[in-house]
């Protein structure tokens, strides 16, 4: 059968990487450095990237938002840093039993896990989970080591539907055959293995109602394509996901959101990482993903003019302007992966028209639409925003 | 001393008795608490004083016993020079006719007739004479009985016995038999008096023996004795009439100008001839008639301008050469009148500022140590200004003490002293309880000024402090004295402060060591799953770790 997409499967840049002993070697590692500081009777102490928009950058190389090289360290023998020591250390034990027993925690089970009173005061371990999250993150950027792979897992959220095999410990399942509710994916997918994978890309989809919809119109069988429902901003199970999926599968990604600034920005996140898990870019982000839409040419190409809805906020070109979306979209101009023709295009007129446009707006033409037309017309022709 | 000598017509028309009942207030005989208090004043006075002047160290024994019902025997007993038997009666009898009721000179006896006051009060109130008993450490020790005769206004020794000295005893016992006064431990009472007395005069060792036979002892805190105060002559500015008065009839000058520049500071020759200026202008203003006329002369003359005042009546120069005649003159016939014109041509005339030399302060020094050794605070610090002068003319100066915690309670003390003598009485008129009051504590880490356990003392020295009332026991608020012990009270508070805010810092440095120590069980556990060492051993590592830090932080400063 002749290749007549313009999207195919390409070759595996990645291997698949997860092993428990690499973390548990750093964990080990950075206990032993500690206790020799000590005992060298010097001021023992863990140097924490640090966090924020000042330590963050464009790699304009590997196109994804990376951390700097700024360090903060934090000492025991400090009175403003020694409780976060003590946390850091605790954390860090309870991530070795963790691994080493091979068992997962959430953020808030770890929380409760660690927290008690010190003996002989008043005070708590950890007062509030708002204590613990942070240092875990301090722990992902230190030991350069994913949460996941640290057994901690994230709030779960998305779900895939395909004709691809999963392997996750002792059960192997296609996701096509799982009915239209597809797999939901799990805040860890570090240790997933992929046996077999039948569709030519995956198709990165913003509400769970338009993945419902090319479902039910089996689009993904038609196409050879894999479904991944972000719904939503894309949590981090599904960010590495998609990444693995890629880079690991040779599959190509093509992202499909609403037409207006935070449907860009969840394109944005899943392309090039986010400024709060900059450190992580490199294990979350893929780049090469494309954008099929929406884009403020289809208004005008499918005639969706009297579906559109007003954009929020004040224009730029108003008093008190710009605001709410505006603001948003002349943001998202500035951004340095935004900074090419097609892009610049995209934005200026989402600006110029002050309207923004919803993936659901196409049913206004039948609700098959997407899937027979609008999807395989754009993606098969190559009409792809970079 | 125009009223003294008012008084002292008086007392030669009527009974000396009289005479004392009149004046008991002014005399410090009010009230039974208070005249206890001041009959111990008066012979602690005179064994200090003394002892001063001999160079020995105070020993002072204070012995009250109940007789009966407000009927106290009072004993003092002291380790000074001892009286020679011919001065007896002349220290103990003499009304008004103390060794230094009117010399120029810082002396503790305010009240003018010492000592003599105590054996009258006794007499009056008891009936009995004092008994005094004294050696000057020869061979022999002399016990004599002392009354004052009331139309001489002498003492008179009524009985006298003599022993012999085998020990070479020195020193003076006195025993006083007083009626119609209550011994009570209140902050008026002798007890306070002796003990503020202990403090203003560390190099003194005093006892007391109360009426229940508790023995309270001042120890001594200070090997040095003072100094005595030497004799000042007078500053212009800071005689009355009375005292040219006197003056020119005690020296042995041959006129009145030779008079006025012997005898007073700050006068020469030149100044004469300017003083008989304005004596001439001022009689010159007085024959007058038109009273803003008056007051536009006296005005200029305030300015200095003497000259042109004169200038400005006919014959002027036969005035002055009036004045001149009287400077001439011997000094004894200077009338009272005259003297009056002198006095107030000094007021408005210019001097150089008075010699200070006379002043004797205690001294930063003995204050600390006064104050360590009688109250044991835990902080002390004392400051001695440097004299100033106040109404133009008469010489001051203010020492601050300052003592916090130890064993001080808590509740804000004030300790108010002039000449180095505790003031017990009207103290919320004093300008030292002003001065006091207008300091902002909370600036110098007083918190709470009421409740911190702190005592003040201030001593205000000058040859003449300007009391308010008879009583003597008040400081006048002049505003360059109310300003003095604000500045002295400011510096000494700065350095109470900063001894406190090095105490918070120790403390902040146990707290933070404990911070640390806190979290060591915590992260010994975790070091312990993480590295696999025992965990008991990972706790002596943090614990000697911070050990060793803060044994080398201590003294020098606080980073961690």
């Amino acid at each position: 059968m002749p290749d007549r997409k313009a999207i195919h499967r390409e070759k595996p840049k990645e291997r698949f990487s997860y092993d428990p002993t690499r973390v548990l070697n750093k964990l080990e590692e950075y206990g032993r450095r500690i206790l020799e500081e000590v005992k060298a009777g010097r001021n023992p102490y863990f140097d924490i990237p640090t966090r924020g928009l000042n330590n963050v950058y464009f790699d304009e190389k590997r196109r994804v938002i990376r951390m700097g090289d700024k360090l903060s360290r934090r000492y025991f023998l400090n009175v403003a840093h020694a409780r976060k020591f003590m946390q850091t250390l605790l954390l860090m034990a309870y991530v070795k039993r963790l691994v080493s027993e091979n068992k997962h925690a959430s953020l808030r089970e770890a929380y409760y896990a660690n927290k008690h009173t010190i003996p002989g005061t008043k005070e708590n371990t950890f007062e509030d989970q708002r204590e613990s999250d942070p240092i875990i993150e301090d722990l992902e950027r230190m030991m350069g080591v994913l949460r996941e792979e640290m057994h901690l897992t994230a709030d779960r959220r998305g779900y895939i539907y395909g004709d691809i095999v999963i392997r996750d410990g002792e059960d192997e399942f296609n996701t096509s055959k799982l009915g239209m509710g597809g797999w939901a994916v799990p805040g860890t997918v570090e240790h997933l293995q992929f046996p077999e994978i039948n569709v030519d890309y995956a198709l990165v989809v913003e509400t769970a109602a338009m993945a419902d919809r090319l479902i039910e119109e089996k689009f993904p069988k038609k196409e050879n394509a894999l479904i991944i429902a972000t719904q939503g901003q894309a949590s981090r199970g599904v960010r590495r996901l998609i990444h693995r999926l890629h880079y690991e599968e040779g599959l190509p990604i093509i992202v499909f959101t609403d037409g207006d600034p935070y449907g860009w920005y969840i394109y944005s996140t899943i392309k090039q990482g986010s400024i709060n898990l900059a450190y992580l870019s490199e294990k979350l982000a893929t780049p090469e993903a494309k954008f099929v839409g929406m884009t403020m040419d289809d208004i005008e190409r499918y005639g969706l003019k009297n579906v559109t809805e007003k954009l929020k906020g004040i224009p730029p070109n108003k008093k008190g302007g710009p605001t709410g979306d505006y603001k948003r979209i002349i943001e998202e101009m500035n951004y340095p992966w935004f900074q090419n023709r097609e892009w610049q295009r995209q934005l200026k007129m989402a600006l110029k028209m002050g309207v923004r446009i919803e993936q659901q707006a196409l049913a206004n033409k039948s609700l098959e639409f997407v899937a027979k037309k609008y999807l395989p017309e754009k993606i098969n022709n190559g009409e792809l925003l970079p | 001393m125009a009223e003294a000598k008012q008084l002292f017509k008086e007392f030669k028309i009527q009974s000396v008795s009289e005479f004392f009942r009149r004046n008991a207030a002014m005399l410090g005989y009010t009230g039974k608490i208070r005249s206890l208090t001041t009959v111990i004043h008066e012979a602690v006075t005179n064994s200090l004083d003394a002892c001063e002047e001999a160079g020995i160290l105070p020993y002072v024994r204070v012995e009250i016993e109940e007789l009966g019902r407000e009927h106290y025997r009072v004993v003092v007993e002291d380790n000074g020079p001892g009286i020679p038997e011919k001065y007896i009666t002349h220290v103990f009898g003499k009304m008004l006719a103390g060794t230094k009721a009117h010399r120029n000179i810082q002396s503790r006896g305010q009240q003018g007739i010492g000592i003599s006051g105590a054996v009258m009060f006794a007499q009056i109130t008891s009936g009995k004479a004092t008994r005094v008993i004294t050696s000057t450490g020869n061979d022999e020790i002399i016990e004599a009985w002392v009354k004052i005769d009331v139309d001489k206004n002498e003492g008179k020794i009524v009985r006298k016995e003599k022993h012999p000295n085998p020990r070479g005893w020195r020193g003076t016992r006195i025993e006083l038999e007083v009626k119609n006064v209550r011994y009570v431990r209140s902050k008026q009472g002798v007890y306070w008096y002796l003990k503020l007395t202990a403090i203003a005069n560390p190099h003194a060792h005093i006892e007391l023996i109360e009426p229940d036979g508790k023995l309270i002892v001042f120890p001594r805190s200070s090997d040095e004795v003072p100094e005595p105060p030497v004799e000042m002559k007078p500053h212009p500015r800071g005689v009355l009439t009375d005292d040219v008065y006197r003056m020119a009839r005690k020296t042995r000058r041959n006129t009145v100008k030779r008079f006025l520049i012997g005898e007073f500071s700050r006068i020469s020759d030149k100044k004469v001839d300017e003083l008989i200026e304005y004596i001439a202008a001022l009689r010159l203003i007085k024959t007058v008639q038109d009273k803003t006329v008056q007051e536009q002369l006296y005005e200029k003359l305030a300015k200095g301008n003497v000259k042109a005042v004169l200038r400005s009546f006919k014959g002027y120069t036969k005035v002055v050469r009036q004045v001149a005649k009287m400077m001439e003159k011997p000094p004894e016939k200077l009338t009272w009148q005259e003297a009056e014109e002198i006095v107030e041509a000094f007021r408005y005339m210019k001097f150089l500022a008075p010699p200070t030399h006379g002043l004797r302060p205690i001294g930063e020094e003995n204050i600390e140590k006064g104050l360590k050794g009688i109250l044991k605070p835990e902080f002390v610090t004392a400051v001695t200004r440097p004299p100033k002068v106040y109404s133009g003319g008469i010489p001051f100066q203010v020492e601050v003490g300052l003592a916090y915690g130890g064993e001080i309670q808590s509740g804000f003390e004030l300790f108010r002293y002039a000449n180095r003598v505790p003031l017990l009485f009207d103290a919320g008129s004093c300008v030292t309880t002003l001065a006091a009051r207008s300091i902002d504590w909370k600036r110098y880490k007083i918190d709470d000024p009421e409740r911190a356990p702190l005592v003040l003392m201030i001593n205000v020295i000058s040859v003449h402090v300007p009391y308010t009332g008879t009583g003597k026991q008040s400081i006048a608020n002049v505003e360059e004295i109310y300003n003095e012990i604000r500045l002295a009270i400011m510096d000494a508070a700065r350095r109470l402060q900063t001894y406190l805010s090095g105490k918070h810092r120790k403390m902040a440095q146990v707290r933070r060591k404990k911070t640390f120590e806190k979290y060591v069980p915590e992260i010994a556990r975790a070091l312990s799953i993480l590295t696999g060492e025992p965990e008991e051993k990972i706790r002596e590592y943090f614990m000697a770790f911070i050990e060793s830090h803060f044994a080398a932080k201590e003294g020098v400063s606080e980073n961690a």
